[in-house]
């Protein structure tokens, strides 16, 4: 181990932490994942709405479109041939992978909008043209960051040397945040954003289905405020999740030599997962003091 | 999990589309090969990615077929798992079979889609009449995309240069991602009680010019910068026309296409 | 053409385990679909397949720099399996602050009154309307079970390929295809939810070993054939 390897991954921790926080943006103001389903169901329930509808194939994969994109282009114009500055061929490539995420953000509005077409859901294109630039705007910082951390892992003249070619490491990268970004922040956008004018502290109501909320302060909710309120708690710390992800599994190699140390770098992977799991047994226990049993149930077993 | 998926009926037989799709991909990637062996150009690679695209409206018919039944795990893990076999069986007919290569893969692709089709159905019981007859289709149209936006990258089908040209350098990911989605989003992105096929069709086509494109930036240092602005500039002609004609479907299809305003009624 | 001999049968037992153990691994996973990301129902927010894939590629990361300098089998299969575990265990913990913190609802399962290993009560935390929210113990303990074993079967696979074609490019896509195609067969398998190993469903499991046993033969036996060029 020495300071420029543990530089390296203190940079590739914050980039992925970036990355998540992003990611998760990108896919509430979107609309994407999970939580669409909500707004899918809305119209056919009898609450139209304004919120963007994006669906691009789930997203890992999605995802993984855009960092490999943005990995190939990078390395594209960072090959002998053009011969660019990494910094900016990664940048480029990171335009490239946010144009298509915006094409592919407007197609899937117009059209999954239009196939409800039965329950008056109208397609606007004032929406289309506001958020879609946020979107991309996401996407290119979450490309970014995420071909960043794969060019740090495969650069030759850096450290660490992972055999995957860039684009490939970019890619694999991609499907794991797309994974983490619709495992863990979009829940704050469907169980609590989506549903926030009912109370705290329950899940959605199965009968509740659908009615999600369609007006905003003033005048009628964009996706946009969606964004804002999940860039408070769910952004974040699906950035913190990717980031722990990242920095924790490089940091078992980087402070170990695999070559030499491999199995201390597993033996110290072990203790970080025992430890979590541990952790997540003070969260549950903490969590069922603190909120209590639901006083509307009514069976006989004793919490 | 999609609330009411499914669609209107097919107007465009099933048969039809897969005819044009696997004739259309063989064709592309076979002339795309040849009429760059006889020039020593790259400047015919545009062909290969032509044949994406017919197989990518296959494809996308496809996963629009067996999206009509709840298979529980929403749209994209099929059209991976497509691709998951198409990627195996395409590069081994490449590996293994030389010039006949693309034909031996797809092949292969389509026996191991009808396959899993058949232990989804028989072992897993999951009862989708469909489930074998769709699998043998997106094997196929799978195979069928990896091979030619490889052949858009390489120039040509020797295996020994492919594997130079599209796996050393990586770019064999955008590839297979480029291709899964464009199978994949024209369903997804139009899935909802009105779909119409037409209008998810016409978006294959569109997303196909995309990955097309993306297949062209990477054969910028592959095939050289004439061949390859060559693909860059028809997938994007393509992407242009499709879009447009999309826009147009959508705005006879939807119920109001507005520049903006409040709610309307909603419901049945 | 590569030869067909004894170490060829050994790499496709090899890409078969592997195989199996991703398929055994999904049903480890504790994944709610659609209704967990709306606290609807136990487990986490999203697909079967996304989750498995993602924890089981970034195992395939950490599995692939370790191969890179040395040849160990376990340590190249266990280096995945730890970095599949982490990714697993970051992401639950992460989902379970969503839910205790973002939406307010402490994490229980459904399927079961107690919890088989802390023998806690579940029914009185369990929201009105929903099935569950939330990943608890058992459902945790179950999923860093998943990841050890998705995280290991696809390193297992990508160790086989890697000594036949020797190009990791190659070797990683076609364990992430092999790997991508047992993931869904598993998740057909459990219609795409599941709790964790004390859900009935995970009784279903000798189906999926069947399906993913045939399916992995068959494309390992393919895929041991692609040589990495001369």
């Amino acid at each position: 181990m020495d300071m420029v390897s543990m530089g390296l991954l203190a940079a590739m921790g914050a980039l992925a932490t970036i990355a998540g926080a992003s990611e998760d943006l990108e896919s509430d103001v979107g609309s994407q994942s999970n939580p669409n389903s909500q707004v899918q169901l809305a119209a056919q329930v009898g609450h139209t709405h304004r919120i963007y509808n994006k669906a691009i194939s789930g997203e890992p994969p999605s995802n993984a479109l855009y960092a490999a994109l943005a990995a190939v282009t990078a390395s594209v114009l960072m090959s002998d041939a053009y011969g660019m500055n990494a910094f900016f061929s990664i940048a480029v490539g990171s335009l490239v992978a946010a144009v298509f995420n915006g094409i592919l953000s407007m197609t899937s509005y117009m059209g999954r909008n239009t196939s409800q077409a039965r329950f008056n859901q109208y397609v606007y294109l004032d929406v289309l043209r506001s958020h879609t630039t946020t979107i991309m705007a996401h996407a290119y910082i979450t490309a970014f960051c995420v071909v960043a951390i794969s060019y740090i892992m495969t650069a030759p003249w850096l450290p660490i040397q992972h055999p995957f070619p860039l684009p490939v490491i970019a890619f694999t990268w991609g499907i794991a945040l797309g994974a983490i970004g619709s495992s863990t922040g979009d829940v704050h956008y469907g169980a609590e954003r989506e549903f926030q004018q009912y109370p705290f502290g329950a899940g959605l109501n199965a009968a509740n289905s659908g009615d999600i909320v369609t007006k905003g302060e003033a005048g009628l909710r964009s996706s946009i405020d969606n964004a804002w309120f999940c860039a408070k708690f769910g952004g974040p710390v699906t950035g913190l999740a990717f980031g722990l992800i990242v920095f924790l599994d490089n940091w078992r190699t980087t402070i170990f030599d695999p070559a030499t140390q491999g199995w201390y770098a597993i033996a110290t992977g072990v203790l970080i997962v025992v430890l979590l799991n541990v952790y997540n047994r003070i969260l549950e226990v903490r969590s069922k003091k603190r909120y209590g049993p639901y006083p509307e149930y009514a069976g006989d077993i004793k919490a | 999990m999609s609330v009411a998926a499914g669609g209107g009926e097919s107007k465009i037989d099933k048969t039809k589309l897969t005819m044009y799709g696997l004739g259309g991909g063989i064709l592309g990637i076979y002339l795309a090969h040849v009429l760059n062996m006889i020039t020593g150009t790259g400047y015919f690679s545009f062909l290969a990615g032509l044949g994406a695209i017919a197989a990518i409206v296959m494809g996308a018919d496809a996963v629009r077929r067996v999206c009509a039944y709840g298979i529980g795990t929403g749209v994209p893990s099929i059209g991976m798992m497509a691709m998951g076999m198409g990627l195996v069986a395409a590069w081994f007919g490449l590996a293994v079979a030389g010039i006949a290569g693309p034909i031996i893969g797809i092949a292969i692709a389509m026996g191991f889609g009808y396959f899993v089709g058949m232990l989804a159905n028989k072992i897993i019981k999951m009862n989708i009449p469909v489930m074998e007859e769709v699998l043998m289709s997106l094997g196929g149209a799978g195979a069928v995309v990896i091979i030619a936006l490889s052949v858009v990258v390489s120039g040509q089908i020797g295996y020994e240069d492919m594997l130079n040209d599209v796996v050393l350098t990586g770019f064999i990911a955008v590839v297979f991602i480029a291709g899964a989605l464009a199978i994949l989003q024209p369903f997804n992105a139009n899935l909802g009680p009105d779909e119409t096929q037409d209008r998810t069709l016409v978006h294959a086509v569109s997303t196909g010019g995309l990955a097309m494109f993306a297949a062209g930036i990477g054969s910028l240092i592959t095939v050289g910068v004439g061949g390859a602005v060559l693909t860059m500039l028809i997938a994007a002609a393509i992407w242009l026309k499709a879009f447009l004609w999309y826009f147009k479907l959508v705005k006879r299809d939807s119920a109001g296409v507005v520049g903006t305003g409040l709610l309307a009624e909603g419901g049945l | 053409m590569s030869t067909f001999d004894a170490s060829t049968l050994i790499y496709i037992i090899q890409i078969v385990i592997g195989g199996l153990l991703v398929g055994i691994g999904v049903h480890f996973v504790p994944v709610g679909g659609a209704p967990a990301a709306m606290a609807q129902a136990t487990g986490v927010g999203t697909g079967t397949v996304q989750l498995a894939t993602g924890s089981g590629l970034t195992g395939l990361i950490s599995a692939g720099l370790m191969m890179s300098v040395t040849d160990n089998i376990l340590l190249i299969v266990l280096s995945g399996a730890v970095g599949a575990m982490i990714m697993m265990d970051v992401t639950m913990i992460v989902g379970n602050w969503v839910y205790i913190y973002g939406v307010g609802v402490p994490p229980v399962a459904a399927k079961v009154d107690y919890d088989p290993i802390t023998k806690d009560p579940q029914p009185p935390y369990i929201g009105p309307g929903t099935v569950g929210h939330g990943v608890p113990t058992v459902s945790y303990v179950s999923g860093t079970i998943g990841g050890l074993m998705g995280g290991a079967g696809g390193s297992l696979i990508y160790y086989a390929l890697m000594n036949i074609n020797g190009v990791s490019g190659l070797s990683a896509f076609f364990a992430i295809g092999i790997f991508v195609v047992n993931a869904v067969i598993a998740s057909y398998n459990i219609q795409g939810t599941i709790e964790g190993f004390h859900d009935p469903k995970f009784k279903r499991i000798p189906r999926a070993v069947q399906a993913c046993f045939i399916a992995t033969l068959i494309i390992g036996i393919f895929a041991v054939l692609i040589h990495g060029g001369a």
